[in-house]
C-alpha cells in the first residue's frame, strides 16, 4: 500500500522491502509502498462480547483493524453480553463475529493496561512486569504471583 | 516552553499533538483558551479533544490527506539540518542506543503545513551535527511529495527556526538569561544566528496563571504525573 512521506529517510536503506515508485498518477512524483501486514495470529481484548462473538472494542485502539488483518482472531472479554445490550452500548466500536476465529471470557485480561470504563492502567504493576521481564526466573516468579496465582 | 509554543498556533487552524507530548498540549490547550478559540485541537487520547472512532489509523489517514496546519515532533538526536533519529545511535544492527521508533513521524514530518520541533532537555548529545539515523528529514528531493515541513525547534534555550533555503536550524531567540556561549557549549554544532536574533519573550502573569489552573487540568486528564509535577510555581 502507500504511503506518504518516507521518501528521502532512513527507512529506504533500512526496509528494503518497502519500494519507491513513480506516482502512476502524476509521474513527476516518488511515492513509497510498503506491504501490507498480515498476521497469522491476533490476540485482542474486548469490553465485551456476544456468544457468537461479536465484539465490543476502544475505539481509540486499532484492534478492529489488527483482527481484519489477521488470518486467526482469538479475542478475550471482559463479559459476555446478548447482542441487544452490545449494540446499546454508547462507547466503543463493534467489529462482527466473523472476523473472530475463538473468544475467551476473561474478567481483567488486559492488566496490567486499561479497559476504558472498567478499570484503569496499573502503572505500579507494569513497573513490576519490566523489572521482572529481565530475567526468566524474575519473570517465573510474576507470573506465579500474578497469573496463576 | 508551552507559552512559545502556544504562539505558533494560528485561530481556526487544525491543530495535532501526538504521544509523549505534554508540553506540546499545554501550549496548544493555552492558545485554543486564549488567541485560537476557533481553532481545532486534537490531542491523542484525551477524551475530550480525539474526534476519531477509528483508532490511530483514522487519525494517520486524516493527517495523510493533508488536513493538519501544525503538528508537534520530537528526536533522541536533531541535527543542525532539521533531521530527526527516533531509531538508534551507533551502528543500526548492534546499537549503543535503540529509541522507540519512528511510529508515523517519516510521514507526520511532511504532511501537516509547519511542524514544531520539541526537546525537554538540550545537550550536545541531542542537538547533535548529524544523526545517526534519519526517521525524518529536515529537507527532501524536489519530487518528493511534501506539502509541510519543519517550522521551529523549540528547547528550553532557545527557539530555532528552520531556514528552507540554507536547509538549516536558525536561531531566531534565546530564552531570557541563556548567553550565547552557553547555548554553544550545549549543543553539537555550531549554531548560527538570525540577524534579527534577540530574546524570546517572557511569560506573561495571565499565561501562566491559565497554564497553572485550566491548562493543568486539562492535560491531567491523560498527564496525571506531569501535572501533578511539572506545574510548581
Amino acid at each position: 500500500m502507500p504511503v506518504r512521506g518516507h521518501v528521502g529517510s532512513d527507512y529506504e536503506r533500512l526496509r528494503p522491502e518497502f519500494r519507491v515508485i513513480q506516482n502512476p498518477w502524476a509521474p513527476s512524483e516518488r511515492v513509497m509502498l510498503v506491504p501490507s501486514i498480515s498476521p497469522d495470529v491476533a490476540l485482542i481484548h474486548a469490553i465485551a462480547a456476544t456468544e457468537d462473538g461479536m465484539l465490543l472494542l476502544d475505539h481509540m485502539e486499532d484492534d478492529a483493524l489488527l483482527a481484519q488483518a489477521s488470518r486467526t482472531v482469538v479475542a478475550s472479554t471482559e463479559r459476555v453480553v446478548s447482542s441487544q445490550e452490545l449494540r446499546r452500548s454508547g462507547e466503543g466500536v463493534i467489529l462482527e463475529g466473523i472476523h473472530v476465529t475463538a473468544l475467551v471470557e476473561a474478567p481483567g485480561g488486559a492488566l496490567p493496561t486499561l479497559v476504558r470504563g472498567a478499570y484503569a492502567l496499573d502503572a505500579d504493576r507494569i513497573r513490576e512486569y519490566i523489572a521482572a521481564a529481565t530475567d526468566d526466573a524474575t519473570f517465573k516468579r510474576y507470573l506465579d504471583r500474578h497469573i496463576y496465582g | 516552553m508551552a507559552c512559545v509554543i502556544a504562539r505558533e498556533v494560528r485561530d481556526g487552524e487544525t491543530v495535532a499533538v501526538g504521544t509523549l507530548a505534554a508540553i506540546p498540549a499545554c501550549g496548544v490547550l493555552l492558545a485554543h483558551f486564549t488567541h485560537a478559540p476557533r481553532a481545532t485541537v486534537i490531542i491523542i487520547n484525551h477524551p475530550d479533544y480525539w474526534p476519531f472512532r477509528g483508532g490511530s489509523k483514522e487519525f494517520y489517514d486524516f493527517a495523510q490527506r493533508g488536513k493538519l496546519d501544525l503538528f508537534f515532533l520530537s528526536g533522541g538526536q536533531i541535527d543542525r539540518h532539521g533531521n530527526l533519529n527516533l531509531i538508534t545511535v551507533g551502528d543500526h544492527d548492534r546499537p549503543d542506543v535503540r529509541f522507540p521508533g519512528g511510529a508515523g513521524a517519516a510521514m507526520l514530518y511532511y504532511l501537516p503545513h509547519r511542524v514544531v520541533v520539541f526537546r525537554a532537555d538540550h545537550s550536545p548529545r541531542i542537538f547533535v551535527e548529524r544523526v545517526d539515523t534519519v526517521t525524518s528529514p529536515g529537507s527532501t528531493p524536489s519530487d518528493v511529495v511534501r506539502p509541510g515541513g519543519p517550522w521551529k525547534t523549540v528547547t528550553p534555550l532557545c527557539v530555532f527556526r528552520y531556514d528552507r533555503g540554507s536547509a538549516a536550524l536558525v536561531v531566531e531567540s534565546l530564552h531570557p538569561g541563556v548567553s550565547r556561549e552557553e547555548l554553544g557549549r550545549r549543543t553539537g554544532f555550531a549554531p548560527t544566528y538570525d540577524g534579527a536574533a534577540g530574546v524570546t519573550p517572557e511569560p506573561t502573569d495571565a499565561e501562566l496563571e491559565l497554564l497553572r489552573t485550566r491548562v493543568k487540568d486539562t492535560v491531567a486528564r491523560i498527564y496525571p504525573r506531569f501535572a501533578m509535577t511539572a506545574f510548581a510555581r
